[in-house]
């Protein structure tokens, strides 16, 4: 039972007749009139158990994008329902105008939208449903808080799509539908078409001219149906905030902008998120299903405060891998966490596939080592200066194990990625 | 050829589809939270009956207490101190015989008791006021004085008495008429002795010195002044040595009703001068602040029950990456280690300059210096000293070679 502002007017409004009739008791008798009045109030009010609730929410959203959250409720009381009914989500839900007035007639039903605008990704959940049913005077009212279950999954905001219209072009530069013939060592042999004047006179194939009445050139494509492993790190070094967001974000936008471009160049992706043990992980799917599998897969991943088990991981990794392939670390360039977890066991694994590391470099850093306006600034800078020169020895061992290293800025870490998949793939690397 | 012809849109269609897919109406309907009105009750009452149990015990242990335990004190010559200094037994005596003894603290409610045909006995006087006093001299009640000062005796007694000079402790016999004094037949006293002014004054157990003693009695017919002036034959202490108990009995328990009262600091004889402060305020004014607090404590019943409970965020870590590095500037800054700073700028300079200019990763130090001086035109020994002589002394050298080392690298240019 609650009252409402109603029932302290109610009991200001006392001050009338006390004024008139200064005696003690007038208080007491309008105390006991106010108290009557509440309890005869609640006693006609609806009750909020008699309330059927039904939530209906989306079961995905992207991350910025807004959502609605449907409650449908049925008053099953034989009393009219009039109610305040609170559909409380988690802050980060952005679930802001949540309070719903209603005034339904038994057996009636109402819909109630609440718009949630996420602003952090991962898994929303729904709050209780707070059901306030006031008596006909709206004095008092009885209050139930009632446990609807109702889930939105807020996908990774994926930002870097606006990076593959570009890259998929360059990607069908690559496949030789441009003018600009790309002959690299790795490319395979597509098929055979008719010369016309600007084509490399390098690609003529001899034998098959020899046989027909014109003259024929050979065309090339990447190659396709190769293997890209994601291994998304989510342990204590991918819980760093940069910028505003923590570095697993960053990374996750560099692995669904590869998978995307990955899987319009025919190849196959699967990722595995892994610090201690397989976090989360997406195989065997492929066209496109694949990119909603990932968001889905990525979304609730948060990143725990462990040290990744690198070894565990590599063994992980070459369980999933039969054949050569592409294996994209996202994790971070920390010298000591490197040094110590990935430089050995990183050689036999580059040694079977073709290993990119990709670490999101801190901007912060560079601020920092251009400081020079007081001494302490200065040994900010050397601080900085410093790391980042280990940053730069340990990508230097790493690269000398055959691994490529992109270090980049969150921003442009899922683009610089694409970039050194085209190139590889250019170059018939995978 | 390949199947890469269609130009691909640039966002992925499945994902807005997923968007704005919705849950099918599977979902459940909630009715209810599963409780009746008596289950409710149930569970209430199992929260609450164990800090309920506490409270009633303590609350019995709390009024029993009160209740078995007498109320005591331990101001000295109170009637309810049962230590050594106080005046319990002397108090608990007069009472078994009859005399309704009452302890009051206040000068307004001491003068209030004392009408005609009543004790007023006074345990100590330098607290009293001039005012007090003089309402004390007023008193038609029976008045003792215990060790008195000698200006409230001068008032009490109207010029009667007064005080003697200095005395020595020694028993000392009635040698007078008094009844009480007859009673007690000799007692022990170490005050100063109270002089006779006025031939009506009786006094007993006298002194060396002539019309002094320990015990002065006037009587004027109206009211009786007893004036001991060593209060301590009253305590506890001292009440069973030699005729102390008949003395303070027979002195104190001449009248039914005995009004013992105890003077405190706080007591002024102002304070019961004026109007109380509620006598200041209309009538009304009491109903309507009860009112207002009921407004107020409706007010609280409102604002008190929330609509929900407050829902909590589960944070994730936000540890700036940065941190570490700025701890690391914290140690350097700390320890003064200018040298390990310098070496660290030094070394990134040497890196990006060498980089800039086209030597290899492994390059030498002479090797740095030789390629730097000819593309910025300084001199060998300038180049080498900046990037590799000796690390400064202190913070302005510190910030100067950082300066020195941008100003080498803003000319460099690549080649």
């Amino acid at each position: 039972m609650t009252i409402t502002w109603r029932a302290v007017a109610l009991t200001a409004l006392g001050l009338l007749p006390v004024l008139l009739v200064p005696a003690s008791g007038v208080v007491l008798a309008w105390a006991l009139l106010v108290v009557v009045a509440c309890v005869l109030d609640v006693s006609l009010a609806a009750s909020p158990r008699q309330v059927a609730i039904q939530r209906s929410v989306p079961t995905s959203v992207r991350l910025t994008e807004g959502s609605r959250s449907t409650l449908v409720v049925t008053n099953r009381s034989p009393r009219r329902l009039r109610a305040l009914v609170r559909d409380a989500w988690q802050p980060s839900a952005g679930a802001v105008a949540n309070r719903h007035e209603v005034d339904l007639p038994p057996g009636e039903a109402r819909r109630l939208v609440t718009s949630l605008v996420p602003t952090r990704r991962g898994d929303r959940h729904a709050d209780r449903v707070t059901v306030r049913s006031f008596g006909p005077l709206r004095l008092a009212a009885r209050q139930v808080s009632l446990e609807v279950p109702g889930r939105l999954r807020v996908l990774p905001e994926f930002a870097s799509r606006r990076h593959l219209p570009s890259r998929l072009a360059r990607l069908r530069e690559l496949d030789g539908r441009t003018a600009v013939q790309v002959r690299g060592s790795g490319t395979e042999f597509d098929s055979l078409r008719e010369y016309v004047i600007g084509d490399d006179v390098r690609s003529i194939d001899w034998r098959a001219t020899a046989r027909r009445s014109e003259v024929v050139v050979r065309t090339w494509r990447p190659e396709r149906d190769r293997r890209v492993m994601i291994v998304l790190d989510t342990s204590r070094t991918s819980a760093a905030r940069i910028g505003d967001l923590p570095r697993i974000d960053a990374s996750m936008e560099a692995a669904l902008l590869l998978s995307a471009l990955a899987a319009r160049a025919g190849d196959r992706v699967d990722l595995v998120a892994y610090d201690r043990r397989v976090r989360a992980q997406v195989a065997g799917t492929g066209g496109p299903r694949l990119l909603p599998a990932l968001a889905d897969a990525l979304a609730p991943l948060e990143p725990t405060l462990v040290e990744a088990d690198w070894s565990g991981a590599v063994s992980a990794i070459r369980q999933r891998l039969s054949q050569r392939a592409l294996v994209v670390l996202l994790t971070s360039l920390e010298p000591a966490a490197v040094e110590s977890g990935l430089l050995p066991v990183i050689g036999p694994l580059a040694h079977d596939h073709t290993v990119v590391l990709a670490s999101v470099a801190d901007p912060e850093l560079a601020t920092l080592r251009a400081g020079r306006e007081s001494s302490s600034a200065v040994f900010d800078a050397a601080a900085a200066e410093r790391v980042e020169l280990e940053r730069a020895a340990v990508g230097v061992r790493l690269r000398q194990r055959g691994v490529e290293v992109v270090d980049a800025l969150p921003d442009d870490l899922a683009p610089r990625l694409a970039d050194t998949y085209l190139a590889l793939k250019a170059a018939g690397r995978l | 050829m390949s199947q890469l012809l269609a130009p691909p849109p640039p966002t992925q269609p499945s994902q807005a589809a997923a968007a704005t897919r919705v849950t099918s109406s599977a979902a459940p309907v909630v009715v209810g939270d599963g409780t009746t009105g008596a289950s409710r009750a149930r569970s209430r009452w199992r929260r609450a009956r164990w800090p309920l149990a506490v409270l009633g015990l303590i609350v019995v242990v709390g009024s029993l207490a009160a209740v078995l335990q007498p109320r005591t004190s331990e101001v000295p010559l109170a009637p309810d101190n049962p230590a050594g200094g106080g005046a319990r037994a002397a108090a608990e005596i007069l009472g078994d015989q009859g005399v309704e003894v009452t302890m009051v603290r206040t000068s307004a409610e001491a003068l209030r008791r004392a009408a005609a045909g009543t004790t007023l006995v006074v345990t100590s006087t330098f607290l009293l006021d001039d005012g007090q006093v003089e309402a004390l001299s007023e008193s038609e009640a029976d008045v003792v004085l215990l060790d008195p000062d000698w200006w409230v005796l001068d008032a009490v007694t109207d010029g009667a008495m007064d005080l003697g000079w200095l005395g020595t402790e020694t028993v000392r016999a009635a040698e007078c008429d008094d009844p009480a004094a007859q009673a007690a037949g000799q007692v022990r006293s170490g005050g100063s002795g109270v002089v006779a002014v006025d031939p009506a004054v009786v006094v007993c157990f006298p002194t060396d010195e002539p019309g002094t003693g320990a015990y002065a009695v006037l009587d004027d017919g109206d009211r009786r002044v007893t004036v001991l002036d060593d209060a301590s034959i009253t305590t506890n202490d001292r009440l069973t040595e030699d005729g102390n108990a008949a003395l303070v009995l027979h002195t104190l328990g001449r009248h039914e009703q005995l009004t013992w009262w105890v003077p405190t600091y706080g007591d002024t004889s102002e304070a019961t001068t004026g109007p109380a402060a509620g006598e200041l305020l209309p009538a009304w004014a009491g109903p309507v602040a009860a009112q207002l607090a009921l407004v107020v404590v409706v007010l609280m019943l409102w604002r008190s029950r929330a609509l929900g409970r407050v829902v909590t965020e589960p944070l994730p870590v936000t540890v700036r990456a940065a941190e570490a590095t700025l701890g690391r500037a914290r140690l350097y800054r700390r320890s003064r280690s200018r040298g390990h700073a310098a070496a660290a700028l030094r070394a990134g300079t040497a890196r990006r300059l060498a980089a800039r200019v086209g030597l290899p990763r492994t390059a030498g130090a002479p090797a740095v210096i030789d390629a730097l001086t000819r593309a910025t035109g300084r001199s060998r020994e300038q180049v080498a000293g900046l990037l590799y002589g000796p690390p400064p002394t202190d913070d302005a050298g510190l910030l100067q070679l950082a300066r020195q080392l941008d100003e080498l690298e803003s000319e460099v240019h690549r080649t």
